[in-house]
């Protein structure tokens, strides 16, 4: 019981307090918590128990704590009576003072009824005074109603006699507005009387108001007038009841008809675009055409608002209207896209148009002008960016096939330098204007183009990826290669029908690789910084321009076209070495008394194919022999290990023989390639070509049998030419090389092989050479 | 592409450049051969492949009196064939029989059966139909076609019939369809001319220049293969003699010979005078192939035609002949008189 010793304070001022409340309650039981029986805590509640608590009591406490106990119980039960003591004197002394209060409230009441009565004495007299002085004026005041009448009618009267002359000075001053303001208002007397006391008056007016709706009928056609004016008159009109739908029908006509003012003259916009390419004079007569055009929108837009309130239901007529002239408009922006024309250009009209489509919205939303005008923009633009890159793709092979005119007239010292130097300007500076056109679609904030941003960029790269294709066709179709292609034959036929020409299929080549290693990454460069994203197309196929892909196309056309071009050059050869070897009789060749001349024609399409190949090409680094790229050889660099093998395994069936020995002294000669891989330089390719042709020269010889004449022509015409074809070559040991085979093959086909002695031969050869110093003397 | 050294070689004494499958010796897989040589005694070598396929073994050895420039051997008759050949200052052609008891002779000679001995210019050509028995040869010199007709039991050959290919047109070849008995194309300078043998009348022709060497594909009909100087492989359909079909790149020089395999379609061998046999996949879908033959698609996706390169020769190399027994294997024969036979099984795999 410790515990409840800290707290009886607390709680005894709350006991207090509750049996206080609980006196004054109404229902003392709510107050009483809801507490167990069975502890000693129930004291307070109302189903206190006195001799259950005794035995709780009993039970749970020893000795000293029921004495102390019965302590505390009497204290509190000392202090509860004087409490209730206490109270009862207190509500005793209160109800003593409300008594005294009613006593003086009854005392004081008594004496007010008397002045009651008399304020209601003064207030009767008032009221009877009031009623006299009302009658007495009510008839003075009816009096003055009745000549306030009169004169409003008078009035009236007045302003109807004088409606004919008001209307004819408002016809005078043309202000028609208050002229049909008056005469509607007169209309209803007019009604009533006209056929009786105004009848003059209403005849007069009747004559005035004619006068007023023929002039507002003029003015309402009168080209002259603004627009705004004559929507006043079609109002005024209407007001006088006049026949409105006839009106509207012609009004409509004639809102057609100054469409046909709006339309942008394909002329204005070539004009345009003429005078804004003209820096100086430009900008000054191109704002003033687009504003004069801007003002004649802006006065259809309001003519539109205008129709729209008189006539509701030439709704449907305005917007085929409005749709008309955006399709019109869009129409003439297709003309002008067909042909050459600046996204600069491009740009200034379809901000006009937005313009109008904006102005036309305003006034007629139901229209949905900036969807269909969006609709037909992305047309227009698709449009344009096909057209830009085809022009660009004209201009570049403009600028190759310049080649063949400029090599008939041959007046360029550098024919082929030229072409290639143009042709790798207008590609890339092509190229780089294209996108710095385009970029000023996506800068530019009209809002029709913000709309078609993330369609243009893929528009653009998908047209650079269309642009390459289309490119590397053309570079086939001009090398001449792909002659018989399926698609465009017609063309083909008439464009390139005449043979091409060898050095533009080098130009070609070396313009593929540009393209692969310069134009490409710059242009993917230029897209990744000006074109970001796109993405409103799904990649079903990846990214629309993928450079990757085509420069690795352009690689192997470079590649494909180098060896395009050696093949031509040692085809032409070719054909001059089956003609000297297919037309003479070798059997009965006389003594050679001179070098051929089919030397001469060698070595000079040889100088041709240099001269070629100097121009464009690049300077090989240094004279080497390349023995690492083979692929493909006569006595090559295989290994002695695995040729002796061989040897011994063919020698078993082999007797010895004139042929074995040639294998032999092959075996241990210096091993030469032939056939190595094509380098792109000067020399690489002069050295290919060289090779090929000495080679089918070898072949041709072995297809002939020769006498001993023959043989020693042969040998004559080899041995002549050794010496400038090193010159011209990067790999002597392999042209050396190959001559002595050419002429191992002619000993081989020979009856009687007896090489020439070498002094004649000298002679021959040195006669030869001076023939050709006095031919051509400045060369060597 | 490395050539390696799988092939199983055999040399000639001489210089050679033809080669020709016996396609009648239905027991072993044999090669005939002859030599080119100006100056010496030229031999003709029957070769056969042991049958392990592990060795050439020299079945027969026969002295033949010129410089041979063709051999044929008779598809119906396997001791039957024909030359070509040169005496340095003219040509002749000739049906040859392998004597019945070589094995026993010591240096048995060839019989002559029949020469083709009405040409005057420079023969080219002796063909056999290749798809049986067929009394009638075609010899093709620089300016005539002559039909034969071989009598082998009475060894006698005449002229059928003959046309002259017309002015300009020197011919260097041929090749007779194996699906009509009546149809052969000669190569010339500029153009590969269509015959028909019933009326000897031009019937068509495909305008092309140099080209080398044609052959009919074996299976399928239609189909001509040619070989050229500069711009290699070309693939034909002989309806639409306007555009080839497909087109190899061939050789680093000229694309002396093509021949189709007999069995497997598509597979074309190709032998040039860079010293290298090229064999070729032509896509099966030939049809599709020559619209898209550009870029259409990246270039990833066109398979290389070339399965391999055999580059394991000295010499330019003329001959070339599939084994119809054995279609797998195919003979080269390079100018320096070596003689490679080659399987392509490993390559057979990969369609």
């Amino acid at each position: 019981m410790g515990a409840e010793d800290n707290v009886p304070l607390d709680d005894k001022a709350k006991r207090m307090r509750d049996l206080l409340s609980s006196f004054y309650a109404p229902d003392p039981s709510t107050n009483n918590a809801p507490s167990n029986p069975g502890t000693l805590d129930a004291i307070n509640t109302s189903s206190f128990d006195a001799d259950q608590y005794m035995n709780l009591l009993i039970q749970k406490s020893n000795l000293d704590e029921l004495l102390q106990r019965h302590v505390e119980m009497a204290a509190e039960i000392k202090n509860i009576d004087t409490d209730l003591q206490m109270l009862v004197y207190e509500n005793y002394s209160k109800f003593i003072s409300a008594t005294d209060a009613i006593k003086r409230m009854k005392s004081d009441i008594v004496g007010m009824e008397a002045n009651m009565e008399q304020l209601l004495d003064k207030i009767m007299s008032v009221q009877s005074k009031s009623d006299g002085v009302n009658t007495s004026l009510f008839e003075k005041r009816e009096n003055i109603e009745k000549l306030h009448r009169t004169r409003n009618l008078l009035r009236k009267v007045q302003f109807i006699y004088d409606l004919p002359t008001r209307l004819g000075k408002c016809i005078e001053s043309e202000a028609y507005v208050d002229a049909v303001k008056f005469y509607t208002g007169a209309l209803p007397i007019f009604k009533a009387y006209g056929d009786s006391s105004f009848q003059d008056c209403k005849q007069a007016s009747e004559e005035a108001i004619s006068i007023i709706v023929k002039k507002l009928q003029g003015k309402l056609f009168s080209d002259s007038e603004s627009i705004q004016a004559r929507t006043e008159a079609a109002v005024l009109l209407k007001q006088l009841d006049f026949p409105v739908d006839s009106l509207q029908v012609k009004l409509l006509e004639k809102l057609e008809q100054s469409l046909g003012d709006l339309q942008l003259k394909t002329d204005d916009i070539e004009n345009a675009s003429m005078e804004s390419n003209d820096p100086k004079l430009g900008k000054v007569p191109d704002s003033v055409h687009i504003t004069a055009h801007e003002g004649s929108i802006r006065g259809f837009a309001e003519a539109i608002s205008a129709y729209r309130v008189i006539f509701p239901d030439s709704e449907g007529h305005l917007i085929k209207l409005a749709q008309d002239l955006v399709v019109k408009h869009f129409e003439t922006v297709e003309q002008c896209v067909k042909g050459r024309f600046s996204c600069a250009n491009l740009l200034v009209v379809l901000r006009t148009i937005w313009t109008d489509v904006l102005l036309m919205d305003e006034v007629l939303s139901e229209a949905v002008l900036p969807g269909f005008s969006l609709e037909a923009a992305q047309n227009a633009l698709k449009q344009h960016v096909a057209s830009t890159f085809n022009y660009l793709l004209h201009d570049i092979s403009d600028a190759l096939l310049r080649l063949n005119v400029s090599s008939k007239e041959a007046a360029e010292e550098n024919p082929l330098q030229v072409a290639l130097e143009a042709s790798k300007k207008a590609l890339l500076q092509g190229s780089m204007d294209v996108l710095l056109d385009f970029r000023q679609l996506l800068d530019d904030d009209l809002g029709l183009l913000v709309q078609l941003r993330d369609f243009v960029s893929d528009w653009v790269q998908e047209g650079f990826q269309d642009f390459f294709r289309a490119l590397y066709d053309r570079f086939f179709l001009l090398s001449g290669r792909k002659s018989s292609s399926s698609q465009d034959q017609g063309l083909t036929a008439g464009a390139h029908g005449e043979k091409v020409l060898a050095g533009l299929v080098l130009v070609l080549s070396q313009l593929s690789v540009f393209i692969e290693q310069t134009a490409i990454p710059r242009i993917t460069e230029e897209i990744a910084a000006s074109f970001p994203g796109g993405g409103a197309r799904v990649y079903e196929n990846g990214p629309a321009f993928v450079p990757g892909v085509m420069c690795r196309i352009f690689r192997s056309a470079g590649e494909r076209l180098l060896h395009h071009y050696i093949n031509m050059r040692t085809q032409k050869v070719s054909t001059l070495l089956r003609k000297r070897f297919t037309t003479p009789n070798w059997v009965k060749h006389k003594e050679p008394r001179e070098v051929h001349m089919f030397v001469d024609l060698f070595l000079q399409e040889l100088k041709e194919t240099t001269s070629e190949v100097k121009q464009i090409l690049p300077q090989g680094l240094e004279r080497k022999h390349r023995r690492s790229d083979s692929n493909g050889s006569t006595a090559s660099s295989r290994s002695n290990q695995l040729r002796d093998d061989k040897t011994n395994r063919s020698n078993t069936h082999k007797a010895r023989s004139q042929l074995l020995e040639t294998h032999l002294a092959k075996l241990f000669k210096q091993k030469v390639e032939i056939f190595t891989k094509v380098e792109r330089t000067q020399e690489s390719v002069v050295t290919t070509a060289v090779k090929l042709c000495l080679k089918s020269l070898q072949e041709f010889v072995r297809l002939q049998t020769f006498n001993r004449s023959g043989f020693q022509q042969i040998q004559l015409d080899i041995q002549f030419l050794r010496t400038p074809l090193k010159e011209t070559v990067e790999d002597e040991a392999a042209v050396d090389f190959l001559l002595d085979e050419v002429i191992v093959a002619a000993s081989e086909r020979c009856l009687d092989p007896i090489p020439l002695e070498p002094p004649i031969l000298d002679r021959l050869i040195q006669a030869k050479l001076a023939k050709w110093k006095e031919k051509n003397p400045i060369t060597p | 592409m490395q050539g390696g050294s799988s092939g199983i070689g055999y040399g000639l004494k001489y210089q050679a450049r033809c080669i020709s499958d016996v396609k009648a010796d239905t027991d072993h897989t044999s090669f005939i051969t002859g030599t080119l040589s100006l100056r010496e005694e030229n031999e003709v070598h029957l070769i056969r492949l042991s049958s392990g396929g592990t060795e050439l073994i020299c079945e027969g050895l026969f002295s033949h009196p010129n410089e041979i420039w063709d051999l044929a051997s008779c598809p119906f008759d396997q001791r039957i064939f024909s030359t070509v050949f040169s005496t340095g200052e003219s040509y002749g052609a000739a049906i040859w029989q392998i004597p019945e008891l070589y094995g026993q002779l010591n240096s048995p000679q060839l019989e002559r059966i029949a020469s083709l001995d009405a040409h005057v210019g420079k023969i080219n050509r002796v063909l056999w139909w290749p798809s049986g028995r067929h009394d009638k040869l075609i010899s093709i010199d620089d300016e005539n076609l002559f039909l034969w007709t071989l009598d082998c039991s009475k060894k006698a050959a005449q002229v059928q019939s003959k046309q002259s290919s017309g002015m300009l047109h020197y011919l260097s070849g041929g090749a007779w369809d194996p699906h009509d008995i009546n149809a052969v194309a000669t190569t010339c300078e500029s153009s590969v001319q269509f015959w028909d043998l019933r009326t000897m009348k031009k019937t068509n022709a495909i305008e092309h220049a140099h080209i080398h060497n044609a052959n009919y594909d074996m299976k399928k009909n239609h189909i001509l293969v040619t070989a050229e100087d500069e711009s290699g492989i070309h693939i034909w359909d002989t309806r639409k003699p306007k555009s080839p079909i497909q087109e190899l790149p061939g050789h680093t020089h000229w694309t002396w010979a093509v021949t189709c395999n007999p069995e497997y379609d598509g597979l074309i061998l190709s032998a040039g005078t860079d010293s290298t046999v090229n064999l070729w996949m032509a896509p099966t879908s030939i049809e599709d192939e020559a619209i898209s033959e550009s870029i259409a698609e990246s270039p990833a996706q066109q398979a290389d035609p070339l399965l391999n390169s055999y580059s394991d020769y000295e010499d330019s190399v003329y001959g070339l002949a599939w084994s119809s027994r054995e279609p797998w294997i195919f003979a080269s024969l390079s100018y320096d008189g070596r003689v490679v036979v080659e399987s392509i099984k490993p390559f057979l795999s990969r369609k």
